[in-house]
C-alpha cells in the first residue's frame, strides 16, 4: 500500500526536480530580488522595500508599456489561433498524401533561431525589401514602401514565432477527432458552417485554449523581435525589463516588472484552466 | 409519383484515380424493402452505399429518392441517415442531445423533440439513457443509440455501413434480430452494407451481392443462395468445395494428371473445369450408391464439430470435406463413396 502511494511520486522527482530547481527556485530568487534596494548606482543593495512595486503604480511609462506588450500579445495571439486552426483543419481534412508537406512547412521556422528569422524579416520589411519589391513590380503599389519598425511588423514578427506551435498543438486536437462526426452531422441535416459550431469547436474547444495560451505567454515574453521588427517607440514589458537590467542597473526594479508579468501570466493560465474545466465532462 | 421507387440508381459510377469503386451499377429499392449490398472488401458496397448519403460524387449515373433527383445535393439535404460502423455519436452531447440533433437541424418543436427522443429510446429499449454521455455506454449501447438518432428523424432511406463489425458475435447476432424486429415493426427502408453473409441472409428482403464494383446478383436470400448467378456468387455466399478438374475424352483428371473415379450424369466437354459442392448437401457411403452423380475417395481425417462431424477427404490430390450428422462407420485410409444430385452441382470452366 505505502509503496503504490509513493510510486506517482518518484516518477515524478525528476521532471519535478528540474521543474522546482531551474524554475522554481530562480523565481523565488527574483521574488526576493524585487523587494532589494537601490540606492545608489549599484545593482542592488539588500534589505526590503515595497518600493518597487508601489513606484510601478504611477509609473506612466511602465503602465503604457504593459498596455502595450498585453495588447500586442492578445493581438497577434488571437491572430496566431484563427491561422493556426485553419491550417491544422486543412490538414487534418486533406488527404494523408498532403500531410508531411504541410507538417514540413510548419516545422521550418522551428529549425531558425529567433535572431535569424529576424534577419529575414530584415530583408523582407525595409524600402529595398522583398515586400516593397514585390508589390510595386506586382503593380499593386507604385511607391516603394517600408514596414520596417513598425507595430505591424512586429505583429507579424510575433504571429510567425508562435504559429507553429499553434498549429502543432491544434493538428493533434483535430486527430483525436472521428472525421465521421462531420458526416455524421451533414447527414442528420446540419450545413457545413452548422456543423462547425456544433460539432467542430466544441471537439477542440480544449485545444484552442492551450494553443491560445502558448502563443499568449510566448508572446508577452518576448523581447528580442519586438524590440527589433517595431518602431523605437514600441516600449514592451521585455524592453522596460531589459532596460532597468543592462541600462540602468536596477535589478530590484527589473526584478519587479519580472514579477508582475509572471504574476499576470499565472492568472491568465489560470483562467483558461476554468474555461477547459467547465465543459470538459463529456471526457469521462 | 406514387409509382416510383423509395431509391433508384442508374448507371451509377465512381471513380479514384485509374480504380473504379462503383461500376455502373444500378439498383431500385421498393419502399419498406430491407436491401443487403454484400460483397468482401473492396467490392465497392460501401462506396455506393457513401455515394447514396452525398458523402462522395458520382463520377456518372443518377441516383433518386422517391422520384427525385438528389445527387446534386449534398449529404445534409438528403433525406437519407446514416448509421456508421462507430456509431459516429457526438462525444459532447449526450444521449438524448444526439437524438434530438437531426430534429433541430430539421426545426422540430422543442415538446416535440421531447416526446419523440422518448419514443425512439424506447423503440432502442434504451430509456432512461438519455443523459449520459456517449463515453459512459456499451459498443452495442452506442449504435442502439445511433440507430435511434438516425430512426427518429424518420428518412426517406435508412443507410447502414456495417454497423455491427465492430461488435462481438453474441452482441451482433443480438442487434440484428433487434434490427429486424424493428423493420418489421416500423417498416423503413433500409440499405444495409456487410461482408457478412449470415447477416445478410437473416435481414433482408433482398440481397445484391457485389464484386469488383459491380452488382453480381441481386434477389432474395434463398434465391441467391439456391440459384446463384455465377462462380462468384456460389462461392461467396455458403460453404462450398471445389474440385479443379482436368477433362479428357471423357474422363476427369486431378492436376496431377491422375485419373479420378468421377461418374457424372452429364458429362463434361474436354477442358479445364471447376465443380462446386455444397459440404452439407453430399451424400456418403451407402446413400450414396443410388445418386446421380458420384465420386470415389479416400477418408482423410474427421472433425467433430459438435452438431456435425466434418469428413476431410481426398480424390487424387483433390481436397474435399462433408458435413453429416450420423456418424460413419469408416476409419481414416478407407475408401468411401460420394454422391450428390446434379442440382446441387455447379461446374464453371
Amino acid at each position: 500500500m505505502k509503496g503504490q502511494r509513493l510510486a506517482p511520486w518518484l516518477l515524478m522527482t525528476p521532471a519535478l526536480a528540474i521543474a522546482i530547481l531551474f524554475f522554481g527556485v530562480p523565481t523565488l530568487v527574483m521574488l526576493r530580488m524585487s523587494f532589494n534596494l537601490h540606492p545608489d548606482g549599484r545593482l542592488y543593495v539588500p534589505g526590503f522595500t515595497l518600493e518597487n512595486y508601489t513606484s510601478l503604480v504611477s509609473d506612466e511609462m511602465f503602465l503604457t508599456a504593459l498596455w502595450t506588450t498585453v495588447k500586442l500579445a492578445l493581438m497577434s495571439s488571437v491572430f496566431t489561433v484563427v491561422i493556426g486552426y485553419f491550417f491544422a483543419l486543412l490538414v487534418w481534412l486533406k488527404p494523408a498524401r498532403w500531410r508531411m508537406l504541410f507538417i514540413a512547412l510548419a516545422v521550418c521556422p522551428l529549425l531558425i533561431s529567433e535572431i535569424s528569422v529576424i534577419f529575414g524579416w530584415w530583408m523582407f520589411f525595409p524600402k529595398n525589401g522583398l515586400l516593397s519589391y514585390a508589390l510595386v513590380s506586382s503593380g499593386l503599389l507604385s511607391d516603394k514602401i517600408s514596414l520596417m519598425y513598425t507595430e505591424f511588423a512586429a505583429f507579424v514578427g510575433l504571429v510567425y514565432l508562435s504559429l507553429p506551435f499553434c498549429f502543432f498543438i491544434l493538428l493533434s486536437i483535430f486527430d483525436g477527432i472521428d472525421r465521421r462526426l462531420l458526416e455524421s452531422s451533414a447527414d442528420l441535416g446540419a450545413a457545413p458552417l452548422r456543423t462547425a459550431y456544433e460539432v467542430l469547436l466544441p471537439l477542440t474547444r480544449a485545444g484552442v485554449l492551450v494553443a491560445f495560451a502558448q502563443s499568449f505567454i510566448w508572446t508577452i515574453g518576448s523581447y528580442a523581435t519586438p524590440s527589433a521588427l517595431g518602431p523605437d517607440t514600441l516600449w514592451t514589458i521585455g524592453y522596460l525589463i531589459q532596460e532597468q537590467m543592462l541600462g540602468k542597473h536596477n535589478w530590484p526594479k527589473a526584478a519587479a516588472f519580472s514579477m508582475v508579468v509572471a504574476a499576470g501570466v499565472a492568472v491568465v493560465m489560470m483562467l483558461i484552466r476554468r474555461l477547459m474545466v467547465q465543459k470538459g465532462a463529456f471526457h469521462t | 409519383m406514387a409509382d416510383s421507387p423509395a431509391l433508384e440508381l442508374q448507371r451509377v459510377r465512381r471513380q479514384f484515380g485509374s480504380v473504379v469503386a462503383v461500376d455502373d451499377v444500378s439498383l431500385a429499392v421498393g419502399k419498406g424493402e430491407f436491401v443487403t449490398l454484400l460483397g468482401p472488401s473492396g467490392s465497392g458496397k460501401t462506396s455506393t452505399l457513401r455515394l447514396i448519403g452525398g458523402f462522395e460524387t458520382l463520377d456518372g449515373g443518377s441516383i433518386s429518392i422517391d422520384g427525385r433527383r438528389v445527387d446534386h445535393l449534398p449529404a445534409y439535404r438528403r433525406d437519407t441517415a446514416t448509421i456508421f460502423q462507430s456509431g459516429a455519436l457526438f462525444p459532447h452531447k449526450t444521449v438524448g442531445e444526439n437524438i434530438a440533433y437531426g430534429l433541430r437541424m430539421r426545426g422540430v418543436a422543442k415538446a416535440e423533440i421531447a416526446t419523440r427522443i422518448g419514443k425512439a429510446l424506447d423503440i432502442v429499449r434504451l430509456s432512461g439513457y438519455e443523459q449520459r454521455f456517449p463515453a459512459a455506454l456499451s459498443g452495442g449501447q452506442k449504435q442502439r443509440v445511433a440507430l435511434a438518432r438516425s430512426l427518429v428523424v424518420e428518412p426517406a432511406i435508412l443507410l447502414f455501413d456495417e454497423p455491427l463489425s465492430a461488435l462481438d458475435l453474441s452482441l451482433r447476432m443480438q442487434l440484428r434480430a433487434e434490427i429486424k424486429r424493428l423493420h418489421d415493426e416500423i417498416g423503413f427502408t433500409a440499405i444495409f452494407v456487410t461482408h457478412d453473409q449470415g447477416e445478410a441472409m437473416a435481414m433482408s428482403s433482398r440481397v445484391a451481392v457485389m464484386n469488383r464494383g459491380a452488382i453480381c446478383q441481386i434477389d432474395t436470400p434463398e434465391r441467391v443462395y439456391e440459384e446463384p448467378a455465377d462462380e462468384f456468387v456460389y462461392t461467396f455466399i455458403g460453404e462450398s468445395c471445389c474440385l479443379p478438374v482436368q477433362v479428357r475424352q471423357g474422363k476427369a483428371h486431378d492436376t496431377e494428371s491422375k485419373a479420378l473415379d468421377l461418374r457424372l450424369q452429364q458429362p463434361l466437354e474436354d477442358g479445364a473445369w471447376r465443380i462446386y459442392l455444397r459440404p452439407y448437401r453430399l451424400a456418403l457411403g451407402g446413400q450414396a450408391a443410388v445418386a446421380e452423380n458420384r465420386l470415389t475417395a479416400q477418408l482423410a481425417f474427421v472433425e467433430f464439430l459438435g452438431e456435425f462431424r466434418r469428413y476431410h477427404l481426398r480424390a487424387g490430390n483433390l481436397e474435399l470435406f462433408i458435413d453429416q450428422r450420423d456418424g460413419l462407420s469408416a476409419q481414416p485410409g478407407d475408401r468411401v463413396e460420394i454422391g450428390w444430385a446434379s442440382r446441387d452441382m455447379r461446374a464453371y470452366r
